[in-house]
């Protein structure tokens, strides 16, 4: 009977899965190459400075004390530092310029926080012990949400930031370099 | 290559039914619709995937 | 079949139990962060609720379901008596007692810190040693289910392992390797945080080991969806298994690429580097295959069935196939959320496109559809094709059963897809209350209430499930005995040791764990992150 019911052969089934597979794995291929060359290309990539710092005394100096929050300009390059604690970023409104590369780096006293900015591929994990560093290039001008957005106690659901997109003629440090929100 | 015998039913496996020479028929044409429909359902996620990435997530600028 | 009949019901109503619970708190949750409920509940009921919903669902539904439905398998497929029956038990009863040692402290509000509990935020001891029982329990299981299988294989040499078996097996097997990473977090630095013998905790190794369980859990959950796919579909549509050697292929290939892929949930943090998240996403794109491969093979064996009944042309075989039997039903209706929820799913595995989407809605959507849909559907499924057997009653009607699976597929949809679409906008996760005064959040708030509309239909389907299988208990009509397992299109007569046991596959799990996990976890270890202080959830 086997004979004459060659289609139920198992080495058939396989070819046919095997053909299955292929097509397949074209498609992995092709995503996993699309992420490679939008890596190498157009620097496209994770947050990937890998880079410790004490939660227990970032407050108290160096690069996180408070006077040195806010965005500050220097040598034409834009940094924004910011802290992430129970329940608010500090500071609260982040003015940032528009078509320029900015440098955003974050850091948390407390708890794991996290953070995106609407609009924007801006985001990032602010876990205590690291520095979370994010470039990018805001495209549009105008007023941004930056929520925390991993739970982080109780007031979580309170807890975000605005970011200033300015455009070019608005965007005006001070001689120190440093430049805050707009007043509205 | 010598094609094997379909097995007797394991303990567990207790005939079911199906009619070996029917099952030769349809398996002339198996997997041809299975083929077509899944095919179909991964180039639409293949499609949907390439939308959203120019689209949606280029137009918000490079983030490293 | 007759030694396990209770045992495996005493895990289900357990399981079960805990789903209606949850669904109810669920849609109590959705309703408080909608304009609706805008003035309602406190954040400590809130984030409590949500706590218990997390704990509920992925740990108690899930474990207590997968091991209930192995009892059964390891009775059913082998058809032999469970062995160490009493020690099934004696892990019922352990794992039951950490449910409870869990929900009181959460219910008394000293655990919220949500079913993934990221230190430092810290809960009472309690919350984790519950916890700690239900895996302990669930390594019982673990154990009685590789003992079974072994067992079996002494008995019949040579043979194939049953396929519905072998699968079990192969889930056991990954949750022993799964559970490592939160059981050294626990053990090495929460408990001892909790229990206030160390004052600091390194967060960067707490989140990685965590990590290593929380991607690999999810297929635990998986895997018993895709044994019925394989074992009980092709049978319930009145044809046969494509291929039982891919079936085998892709129960290993879970195995082996669920794990190492856990710190995928990790682009976005800083405490790891661009090389290991590369590696990551490309382990990552190895596990889209077997579920890419099951599509295929269990069309093509749908096909079969439909065809076998008449079905003609290149689609004439859908409409021919059996859709008023629930074990049909719901693997169409699972397959079409498989394939949005896999959509989403492969969005978030290239980082790119992850920084779009993570910890926003999008997140929250991705896995209530694919794991609350297609998963649980074919749980359900799974329930009422064993319940008849299990209470020797007969459902006098399966249009209710029908109902139900429509009603949970219905509601997923309408609850998840305008969920990805808020998450695309920026709307972020694990919220208790948006202020619906802000412009940009303004526009979300008719969107949220869309979603809550689906969150209620799912809770209707919820009590209907549970009402279902309660009916039957009382049913008077006797179950005609079924066979349940299918035939596959070439039943095996032998397989190579490779396709029939785990000692290689296990070798490969060591290797590629090292491989994908070993620098990251030694670089804690080498050079400790700087500590971060425990912050006690009171």
């Amino acid at each position: 009977m086997s004979d004459t019911h060659p289609e139920i052969h198992e080495r058939w089934i396989l070819k046919t899965e095997l053909l299955w597979s292929f097509g397949v794995g074209v498609f992995i291929a092709a995503a996993l190459g699309m992420i490679l060359f939008t890596a190498l290309t157009i620097s496209v990539n994770p947050p990937s400075n890998v880079e410790r710092i004490d939660p227990k005394s970032l407050h108290l100096s160096g690069e996180f004390a408070e006077h040195n929050l806010g965005t500050t300009v220097s040598d034409g390059s834009v940094t924004v530092r910011a802290i992430a604690t129970q329940f608010m970023f500090l500071p609260r409104c982040i003015a940032v310029p528009a078509n320029r590369r900015v440098t955003l780096r974050f850091a948390s006293p407390d708890v794991i926080h996290g953070l995106l900015i609407t609009g924007t591929n801006v985001n990032t994990m602010v876990v205590p012990g690291f520095v979370a560093q994010v470039h990018t290039e805001f495209t549009r001008t105008g007023d941004l949400l930056m929520p925390c957005h991993e739970y982080c106690g109780l007031g979580h659901s309170e807890m975000w930031a605005t970011v200033q997109v300015l455009p070019d003629d608005q965007f005006k440090p001070d001689p120190d370099g440093r430049i805050s929100c707009a007043q509205r | 290559m010598q094609p094997e015998q379909p097995s007797p039913p394991e303990n567990s496996e207790v005939a079911d039914g199906v009619d070996e020479t029917a099952l030769a028929g349809v398996m002339r044409t198996v997997p041809l619709g299975a083929a077509i429909l899944a095919g179909s359902a991964v180039a639409l996620l293949v499609a949907g995937y390439l939308l959203i990435y120019i689209l949606v997530f280029i137009p918000r600028g490079t983030v490293g | 079949m007759r030694n396990v009949e209770r045992l495996c019901l005493a895990h289900f109503w357990v399981a079960f139990g805990a789903f209606l619970f949850a669904a109810v708190i669920g849609t109590w949750q959705m309703w408080v962060r909608s304009p609706l409920g805008a003035n309602v509940g406190t954040p400590g009921q809130y984030f409590m609720s949500v706590t218990a919903h997390g704990v509920s669902m992925a740990y108690v539904l899930t474990t207590f379901f997968i091991m209930g439905f192995g009892y059964f398998v390891a009775v059913t497929a082998l058809n032999r008596p469970l062995p160490g029956k009493l020690w099934a038990w004696a892990a019922y009863w352990i794992a039951l007692l950490g449910v409870v040692v869990t929900i009181v402290p959460i219910a008394m509000g000293r655990a919220s810190v949500l079913f993934t509990f990221y230190p430092p935020l810290t809960a009472s001891v309690w919350f984790y040693v519950g916890l700690v029982l239900v895996v302990a329990g669930s390594w019982v299981w673990c154990v009685l289910m590789i003992v079974a299988m072994s067992a079996w294989k002494r008995e019949n040499p040579g043979r194939p392992v049953p396929l519905a078996m072998f699968a079990t097996v192969a889930n056991a097997v990954m949750w022993l390797w799964t559970t490592v990473g939160v059981a050294a977090e626990l053990v090495f630095q929460v408990i001892p945080a909790a229990l206030g013998i160390v004052q600091t905790i390194d967060v960067g190794l707490a989140r990685t080991l965590f990590s290593w369980t929380l991607h690999a859990i999810v297929y635990f959950w998986l895997l018993p969806a895709y044994i019925a796919f394989y074992t009980m579909v092709p049978r319930a549509a009145g044809g046969r298994l494509y291929s039982d050697t891919l079936g085998r292929l892709t129960f290993i290939l879970f195995l082996i690429y669920s794990l190492p892929v856990g710190m995928h949930h990790l682009l976005m943090d800083p405490e790891h580097g661009n090389a290991t998240k590369f590696i990551q996403v490309l382990l990552t794109a190895f596990v889209s295959v077997p579920t890419l491969l099951t599509i295929f093979t269990i069309t093509a064996s749908l096909e079969i069935a439909g065809r076998l009944r008449g079905g003609r042309g290149p689609f004439g075989w859908i409409a021919a196939l059996p859709w008023e039997r629930p074990m049909v039903l719901a693997t169409g209706l699972g397959f079409v959320m498989l394939g949005f929820g896999g959509f989403g799913g492969i969005i978030n595995m290239g980082y790119g496109m992850n920084a779009m989407v993570h910890n926003t809605s999008w997140v929250t959507a991705h896995f209530h559809l694919i794991f609350g849909g297609s998963v649980v559907i074919m749980y359900f499924a799974i329930a009422y094709e064993i319940w008849p057997q299990l209470t020797g009653r007969a459902f006098a009607s399966l249009g209710r059963l029908r109902l139900q699976l429509w009603l949970w597929f219905i509601g997923m949809m309408v609850m998840t897809l305008p969920w990805h679409w808020l998450g695309l906008q920026g709307q972020w996760r694990r919220v208790a209350n948006f202020n619906y005064a802000d412009p940009i959040i303004a526009g979300w708030g008719p969107w949220v209430v869309v979603s809550l509309a689906g969150g209620i239909i799912l809770l209707l389907s919820a009590l209907l499930f549970v009402a279902n299988l309660a009916a039957l208990h009382r049913e008077r009509v006797l179950a005609v005995s079924r066979p349940l397992y299918a035939l596959a299109v070439h039943p095996p007569r032998r397989v190579p040791a490779a396709l029939n046991g785990f000692g290689l596959w296990n070798v490969l799990v060591l290797v590629l764990m090292l491989l994908a996990y070993g620098f990251p976890i030694a670089q804690f270890l080498i050079e400790p992150s700087p500590t971060a202080i425990v912050h006690r959830v009171q």
